[in-house]
């Protein structure tokens, strides 16, 4: 069975689909920490793209820098075909744990 | 516009690799100047600049970290916790199975930091700050692990023969040795006070050694992986 995506790793690929062709660096740590509602550590996404690039899950491709970055480039990603499929399955197996139970669960008795 | 300090700055520069430079570094600028500085003020947006820095470094070189310390706390369990004799429960125990206990195998994680350091950032100063790095982060946890430790350990060291040798004899000497005139060591002096000047001044001694042995062996371990990325790009263009 292959390995399922972690839940960072879904939260950084939904992101990257989420802000479309504004998903560079600084806007995916900025969106995951809203989704996760907490502080996220620039370096924890960084490898998260790092390593989902390595999978081949995401493209990323230099841009324009901006001056309040003093025109530093920014590093946009893409989010694969073989990145959408390993979202689908990890969603798939979401659903199917969870099949039959009501959310909230509830302590019994 | 306001800048980050200048010393985190500089070492992500010598952190990233080539590829992911000037775009994490930018990153980092762009949310400090946007969104820190308004939020936190000057000096909190820099103390959150210096914990992003850390924290990129302790996730791409924590795997030479953890085996130094592993090594040394493993050492200071043994050399607490002793059989009655005073005779250490290591003794006697086959050369192949002290190997991974050897100091050597601490300074060749911080060569290895140098010679992956230097590799992932194709700059020579990469590798020696990851060997560096690795010293300082390994030495403040065995400074939090012997003041952690100093008070649990001392317990089961002062019923122990060997310890109490030591002691007898490091607070009863006829010349007792002094360290630029200072000798914390006095005749009356209780066994806790005792160890934990022992501890302090292990702690010092070992920053040393530590120091010396990661900028040396991280020098050499970072020529080696700048060679070792030079001769594969070569390779690269060639093919």
């Amino acid at each position: 069975m292959a390995d399922i995506l972690g839940s960072f790793e879904q939260a950084v690929l939904l992101a990257i689909l989420r802000l479309d062709d504004g998903a560079y660096g600084r806007a995916i740590l900025n969106e995951v920490a809203a989704r996760l509602e907490r502080d996220i550590a620039s370096g924890a996404v960084q490898a998260t793209l790092e390593r989902l690039e390595r999978k081949g899950l995401v493209r990323s491709a230099l841009g324009r820098g901006t001056p309040i970055r003093d025109g530093r480039a920014r590093r946009f990603y893409t989010v694969l075909a073989e990145g959408l499929h390993e979202l689908n399955e990890a969603r798939t197996t979401h659903d199917t744990i969870w099949r039959g139970f009501v959310r909230p669960l509830k302590a019994r008795g | 516009m306001p800048n980050p300090p200048a010393v985190p700055a500089a070492l992500l520069h010598l952190l990233l690799p080539i590829e992911a430079r000037e775009s994490v570094s930018g990153d980092l600028l762009e949310e400090y100047r946007e969104a820190r500085i308004p939020a936190l003020g000057q000096r909190r947006a820099n103390l959150w600049y210096w914990r992003q820095v850390g924290g990129i470094w302790l996730r791409t070189y924590w795997w030479f970290v953890v085996p130094v310390i592993l090594v040394l706390v493993v050492h200071d369990i043994f050399n607490t916790f002793r059989a009655p004799s005073g005779a250490s429960y290591l003794d006697g125990l086959p050369p192949l199975a002290l190997a991974p206990l050897s100091p050597l195998v601490g300074i060749g994680f911080f060569g290895l930091a140098g010679a992956y350091g230097s590799w992932r950032t194709r700059r020579w100063a990469g590798g020696f700050v990851a060997a560096l790095g690795t010293f300082f982060v390994v030495w403040l946890f065995m400074a939090v692990w012997w003041n952690a430790t100093l008070y649990p350990f001392a317990q089961v060291q002062q019923s122990n023969t060997y310890w109490i040798q030591a002691w007898q004899w490091s607070t009863h000497r006829a010349h007792p040795s002094s360290f630029f005139g200072f000798n914390p060591d006095t005749p009356d002096e209780t066994f806790l006070r005792w160890i934990f000047w022992d501890n302090l001044g292990g702690l010092f001694f070992l920053g040393i050694a530590m120091l010396t042995a990661s900028a040396v062996c991280g020098g050499i371990g970072s020529t080696i992986g700048l060679i070792t990325t030079r001769w594969r790009s070569a390779a690269i263009h060639k093919s």
